[in-house]
């Protein structure tokens, strides 16, 4: 399993606007990206939970759709961001 | 700590730390007095109301109209925004942020429901086109 996770939303408009460069970084950098919609997933919603700490901090003190988690670094950022900086996520 | 107050005139039901000090059903003055949960829950179960969709879009317009701020004018971006916090509600109970999630602390979780108080998030305080974190709210232009 990747340790590249994606936590989304099915409802979330950042998602719904981050979910087409997600897929590009897939098909352009053969990216291995665990995608974990988490308002529709109980499990999901889980995990994103146990990584509550890492997230906030980073996040404004919320739990903020869609983090992007690096689980090996903890490296964390959330919300709509440049193409750029998730190739630099994954790199 | 937060409890009920029953207006002794109307039977009007309010929950905070302190009672309001002019009813705003029947307008008397300084007539509340804190009873149980259980009688403020007993008198609450008069009323049972429902809310749809359309019924939540509408409140929310009014809950703009003297505010600095407006429902987002991209209907679509209000849709599946409304869409999400039914969701939460249908699963969870709460129509909570569809753009965050929640941490199973339910006081703290209180903090999620839609609309939240936004006026303190990074993407709205002190931005002149600032908007809460899934953008159902926008502030005002000021010209
Ligand atoms: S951020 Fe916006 S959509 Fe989310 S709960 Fe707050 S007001 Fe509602």
């Amino acid at each position: 399993m990747s340790h590249y996770i994606l936590f989304h939303g099915r409802e979330c408009p950042h998602c719904k606007k981050m979910m087409p460069l997600v897929d590009k970084l897939i098909a352009e950098e053969g990216a291995e990206i665990d995608q974990r919609e988490v308002w529709h997933d109980e499990k999901n919603a889980d995990l994103m939970r146990s990584y509550k700490d890492i997230i906030k901090a980073k996040c404004g003190g919320q739990l903020r759709v869609p983090t992007f988690l690096n689980a090996e670094t903890n490296e964390v950022f959330c919300g709509e961001v440049e193409y750029e900086k998730l190739i630099k996520w994954i790199s | 700590m937060r409890k009920f107050w029953r207006c002794h005139v109307c039977n009007d039901i309010h929950y905070g730390i302190f009672p309001p000090e002019l009813c705003p059903t029947c307008k008397v003055e300084f007539g509340y007095i804190e009873v149980s949960s259980q009688e403020a829950r007993k008198i609450m179960s008069i009323s049972e109301t429902t809310m749809s969709k359309e019924d939540f879009v509408a409140a929310i317009h009014r809950f703009t109209k003297m505010r600095e701020f407006n429902v987002n004018p991209d209907q679509e971006r209000v849709e599946m925004l409304t869409g999400g916090v039914f969701t939460c509600e249908q699963s969870q109970g709460l129509k909570y942020c569809p753009c965050r999630m929640i941490e199973r602390d339910f006081e703290s979780d209180l903090s999620l429901i839609c609309p939240c108080n936004f006026l303190q998030h990074d993407t709205y305080k002190d931005k002149p086109d600032g908007e809460c974190w899934c953008g159902l709210f926008v502030k005002k232009e000021t010209t």
